[in-house]
């Protein structure tokens, strides 16, 4: 489903992503675990399209298709989706009125029918009740004033609402309580399935706990330095990065 | 004649009224006023020469800048309107502003009544409107003013006196003109007088004013101000707002907010809010901001499948959105709400 070959970003005038190979099969779940400073949100970003993520070389094969170039919301149209680590907060917009339209402006990219007020609620409310989302959230002003937990919930909320196929989670574990992550990690193994990839970007292998993964990929200077089995997180924690480092070398 | 201000005049460098206008001035007309009032409010002709008590007590008694002179001087038509003792009206007064030329207004709410102003000032000809409010103890207006898209200069000045618990609330929807200005100047003389003004401007093209002078005269008193802007094409958005806390009014909290988007390279937003504190125990705050959409909001909003006007639209209604969320009155939300959008609309963003 992913395949990423060979992929160099540059943003300013520094390298971050050093020729980095990565593929990712349907229904696979991938860890990246990383140190701070090794590329793992560029990654994330470069996967979403952000701007001022410049690809100097190499491809990201989406199913086929070269994602490099294309704007964030034809990817998101196509099934990529991205739940951030720091998730912006919008005064002025709620919560249900940012659902609606993202879900509709993803319905017409993908040819589907638009949902009136009424559609959109239903279908909020089914998903929202098992992520501990409340009514009074989606009401709220979008993040503005919701805890690290909350946020982070309703950027899951957000993924089974949309139904991606290509699911990026980067550092969705950080700033939880062991409460909360169980929770958000519920919530992402319910939307496992075969025709779904996910690639959790994560610090600490904590997360990996709960979410546990195919496959482990180890990212260090803009490299995939090792990767294994998800044994491999648990010798990352044994060991820390630096010795994995040393050892790769 | 008084000689009209030039940009050289500090108080109208953003905007040169006496070259707006040219020779003809403010023209020969006679602008007028018409209220729509529900039960409970007087109103009274001033092209009529035998004016009640009432108002020879307080017509042209409140502190005028130059403008406002010239309109006293040489308007002859206009309405003053009264809302007695204790009453409460709740239908709005629909207030619309037409004509060439100088008109006055004078509204006073005595003590402990209340009322909401809708006011419509009309685009299509060059006028001046001075405009004088006299709340008493405890009353409470509201107060939504709409000026509309014009292609000529339309310029108003509201002067206001608020004794002890009074409150004013505001709100001025402002879509450009030639040259489009309102200035309020208001006088919170009695303890815990409040003012809350907010107002959105949103142009196309053209050039919109907002100049505020808000002194609290006395201790205890109370003002909020949020202006945003949106300016697009070559428009010209400005807003000047000036508190000043006399000496010995402590306990004064005030707080001022401006901030404009600009959506064109051609496009210009000059915000300067002041305070001179002459008091010591004050809280008073003030910012102003100018800049464009929020990259990482924009980022947001795409990768969860908006398209970028879209999402660009979605940011700049967001953005007005907090100006207005504060007009108490549901159906004149909604009327302004929807006024806001139908510009944006003609907005390239």
């Amino acid at each position: 489903m992913l395949e990423i070959k060979n992929l160099h970003v540059r943003v300013g005038d520094k390298d971050i992503l050093k020729g980095l190979n990565l593929t990712v099969g349907a229904g696979q779940v991938h860890a990246i675990m990383g140190p701070n400073g090794s590329g793992k949100s560029t990654l994330s970003y470069v996967l979403a399209g952000r701007a001022g993520y410049d690809v100097t070389d190499g491809a990201i094969l989406y199913n086929g298709e070269n994602l490099v170039g294309m704007p964030p919301e034809e990817r998101a149209a196509k099934g990529v989706f991205l739940a951030m680590q720091y998730p912006v907060e919008i005064p002025g917009v709620t919560t249900m009125m940012f659902l609606k339209s993202a879900l509709n402006a993803l319905a017409r990219a993908r040819g589907q029918s638009e949902m009136d007020a009424i559609a959109v609620l239903k279908a909020v409310r089914k998903k929202a009740a098992t992520l501990n989302v409340s009514e009074e959230m989606l009401k709220r002003a979008l993040n503005v004033g919701f805890s690290g937990g909350e946020k982070k919930r309703l950027e899951i909320l957000q993924m089974a609402l949309f139904e991606p196929k290509l699911a990026i989670l980067d550092e969705t574990d950080s700033g939880l309580d062991i409460d909360a992550l169980k929770l958000v990690a519920e919530g992402v193994n319910s939307l496992r399935s075969p025709e779904r990839a996910m690639l959790v970007i994560t610090h600490y292998q904590r997360l990996l706990d709960y979410i546990v993964p195919d496959r482990v990929h180890v990212l260090s200077n803009g490299r995939i330095i090792k990767e294994g089995g998800k044994e491999l997180a648990l010798e990352l924690e044994a060991k820390g990065y630096e010795q994995i480092v040393k050892d790769a070398a | 004649m008084t000689a009209l201000p030039t940009r050289r005049v500090e108080e109208w460098k953003y905007s040169d009224l006496a070259r707006a206008l040219g020779d003809a001035g403010f023209g020969d007309g006679a602008a007028k006023a018409v209220a729509t009032a529900p039960d409970g409010v007087e109103i009274v002709s001033l092209e009529n020469g035998n004016r009640p008590a009432w108002v020879a007590q307080h017509y042209g008694k409140l502190p005028a800048n130059v403008v406002s002179a010239v309109s006293l001087a040489k308007a002859q038509g206009g309405i003053a309107m009264r809302v007695r003792k204790n009453v409460a009206v709740v239908a709005p007064l629909v207030l619309n502003i037409s004509g060439e030329g100088h008109v006055r207004l004078l509204l006073v709410l005595e003590e402990g009544a209340s009322l909401t102003v809708s006011e419509h000032c009309d685009p299509a000809a060059t006028r001046n409107t001075g405009f004088e409010i006299v709340l008493g103890e405890n009353a409470r207006l509201d107060h939504v003013r709409l000026s509309p898209a014009s292609a000529v200069v339309q310029v108003e000045e509201i002067a206001l006196l608020a004794a002890a618990g009074a409150q004013y609330h505001s709100h001025f929807a402002s879509f450009g003109a030639k040259l489009s200005r309102l200035e309020i100047m208001i006088a919170l003389e009695g303890e815990k007088a409040e003012a809350h003004l907010s107002g959105v401007s949103v142009l196309a093209t053209g050039h919109a004013d907002i100049t505020t002078h808000v002194a609290h005269k006395i201790k205890d008193t109370h003002s909020t101000q949020l202006f945003k802007k949106v300016a697009g094409g070559k428009s010209r958005a400005i807003y000047q707002g000036k508190v000043s806390v006399a000496p010995g009014a402590d306990g004064v909290d005030s707080r001022q907010t401006a901030k404009a988007l600009l959506l064109s390279r051609e496009a210009e937003a000059d915000l300067k809010p002041e305070l001179e504190i002459l008091a010591d125990d004050v809280k008073c705050a003030h910012g102003a901001a100018v800049g464009d959409l929020d990259a990482d909001s924009l980022f947001y909003l795409r990768a969860r499948g908006l398209p970028e006007t879209e999402a660009r639209a979605l940011l700049i209604h967001a953005f007005l959105e907090d100006a207005f969320a504060g007009v108490a009155s549901d159906d004149l939300r909604e009327m302004v709400r929807g006024t806001v959008n139908n510009a944006l609309d003609g907005i390239a963003i």
